[in-house]
């Protein structure tokens, strides 16, 4: 991945044109029912106009290649992370937080150096990126025992830990893919696809939604919504196939289970934790959106899942 | 089991410029890490671009709360104080920046808030409010206020008059104050220049003062004000620029 292989991947450019076309298409449909039929579209044109900046910048920072998208996919855990833990309320204990800072850039920094072993150079420590975990929620646990505190340090230190896991080590999966041979193709489609069965399960829900997903944890979400973008992500990757070359049917439904039950549940999953601290955006970050955490609950929960299945059928090297 | 009490944040429902506007602010680690490299960075270039050099380093060690009272030239001023402390001390340096100049437009804002920490004071309207808010910082031991009593950056060079809120703030408190002068500033950065110029520039500390004695009413307070722009004027270097 660099600018020059960029410029020429014909996946790379085929993506650019595709969400090119899809915003724009969506900006008409949303036109459209803005003043043709004068529906109420405010909220949903702050969320579009959100949705175009993040392509924008999702898109410099891959076409620059692998270096800046770890980098960048790090700075994002970081923010989301830092959103976790101000609304948890972690933020108060700077060790703890601390702790968690150093090991979602320690996994920036395994899926950016070599294995020492390994044959190739720059393709990202693949064996230290999947332990990282076993080095970082020592060092969490260690921290009360440094300080010589029990009063209250479990619930910091599953704060603590569900915010490494879960923001800092899988989300990293999402930088540590930028070392596959197939790159470009499985970043542009994770994202891609995450993004659409979103906006999948926000449409179908909108217009056909009737009974509640899960009452007790997201009130907005519906079966109707689901299913729609279910059955949105089954059909995606048969139709882009082309990002997934050595995939067969078998791994192409996979992929289409993973990113559409996947999603919905990393939704809910960070759906669930908001819901017991009470508020209803982690963060009011992105306009139309909330948080950074808001965004990318679904990619959290598809990235790694989507790796490992990818890495168990053909090594991503 | 007991249910967890989750201590949520004031801002999480607040966009990112507007959890800068407030304060105090809610610590951040993130913000934290910028500040230390930018002010390694501010250092360094305060050395090489402007040979930056301290006197009196010694009268600013303290684990007390100590408010910092200087002459003020350029946006130079409060860049060299905050250089003169220690960088875990960086924290709890909050320099009086005027809320209607620095916490409105976005970039500035930026530089106020993430870059020197700046407390918002309002200087037309409310005073009283923030010169309060300043005591209760001030109650906290080893909170650093930097604050410049002029109230805006002299334009010819010369120290200004005082205005009595910076008597106000200490009078019958038990804090240190410590005067310092910023000297060449004026001719490294005036007021309307776009960028600072490679003058030298030196800050020299005075010994601290403690004004726990004096009364509290608007005479003691001009008494004070004139008192500091005395102890400011005479720290300025006989053959400093000018």
């Amino acid at each position: 991945m660099s600018p020059q292989t960029s410029l020429h991947d014909p996946v790379f450019r085929a993506y650019f044109w595709i969400v090119l076309t899809s915003l724009t298409i969506a900006g008409v449909v949303l036109g459209f029912l803005r003043f043709v039929l004068k529906k109420e579209t405010a909220s949903v044109f702050k969320t579009y106009w959100s949705w175009i900046l993040i392509a924008g910048i999702g898109f410099v920072v891959v076409f620059l290649g692998r270096i800046p998208t770890i980098v960048g996919v790090t700075l994002i855990a970081i923010c989301a992370f830092k959103e976790f833990a101000h609304a948890s309320g972690l933020y108060r204990d700077p060790w703890m937080t601390g702790a968690v800072y150093a090991g979602i850039i320690t996994v920036g920094i395994t899926s950016l150096i070599s294995d020492p072993l390994g044959a190739e150079h720059g393709t990202g420590w693949y064996g230290l990126f999947v332990a990282v975990p076993a080095f970082a929620i020592p060092l969490i646990l260690l921290i009360p025992i440094l300080r010589n505190r029990a009063r209250g340090e479990l619930q910091r230190i599953s704060l603590a830990v569900i915010g490494f896991v879960y923001i800092g080590w899988m989300f990293g999966h999402l930088g540590f893919m930028a070392n596959a041979r197939n790159a470009y193709g499985f970043i542009c489609y994770i994202i891609f696809a995450t993004g659409l069965t979103d906006v999948a399960a926000f449409t179908f829900g909108k217009i056909f939604g009737r009974h509640s997903l899960r009452s007790e944890i997201s009130p907005n979400k519906t079966w109707e919504g689901a299913l729609g973008a279910l059955a949105v992500a089954m059909i995606l990757p048969w139709l882009l196939r082309f990002s997934l070359p050595s995939f067969g049917p078998w791994q192409l439904i996979l992929t289409g289970l993973i990113v559409g039950i996947g999603g919905q549940l990393g939704d809910l999953s960070v759906s669930v934790i908001k819901r017991d601290i009470g508020t209803k955006d982690m963060a009011a970050t992105i306009p139309g959106h909330g948080g950074i955490l808001d965004r990318i609950d679904s990619l959290v929960y598809v990235a790694p899942l989507f790796m490992h299945m990818t890495g168990y059928y053909y090594p991503l090297r | 089991m007991k249910k967890w009490l989750y201590d949520s944040a004031r801002d999480v429902d607040q966009a990112a410029t507007d959890r800068l506007r407030q304060f105090p602010r809610e610590p951040d680690m993130v913000i934290y890490g910028l500040r230390s490299l930018g002010a390694l960075i501010i250092r360094g270039l305060l050395h090489i671009y402007n040979h930056f050099e301290i006197v009196g380093h010694q009268n600013l060690r303290t684990n007390r709360s100590l408010v910092i009272v200087a002459n003020h030239c350029s946006h130079i001023d409060t860049l060299c104080l905050l250089a003169a402390l220690p960088l875990r001390k960086l924290h709890r340096a909050f320099p009086a920046a005027a809320s209607d100049y620095f916490f409105q437009s976005v970039p500035r804002l930026w530089a106020a808030a993430i870059l020197v920490n700046a407390l918002p004071f309002a200087r037309q309207a409310r005073v009283r409010e923030s010169l309060s808010l300043c005591r209760q910082l001030l109650a906290n031991p080893g909170t650093i206020l930097i604050i410049f009593p002029e109230g805006t950056r002299s334009t010819t060079g010369e120290v200004g008059e005082f205005k009595s809120g910076i008597g106000a703030l200490v009078a019958g408190c038990d804090v240190a104050v410590a005067p310092c002068f910023v000297d060449g500033s004026f001719q490294a950065w005036p007021k309307g220049k776009r960028f600072p110029r490679p003058r030298k520039v030196r800050l020299v500390v005075g010994r601290p003062r403690n004004y726990r004695d004096r009364g509290t009413d608007k005479i003691d307070f001009c008494a004070i004000a004139a008192e500091l722009r005395g102890a400011v004027n005479e720290l300025r270097p006989a053959n400093g620029s000018r």
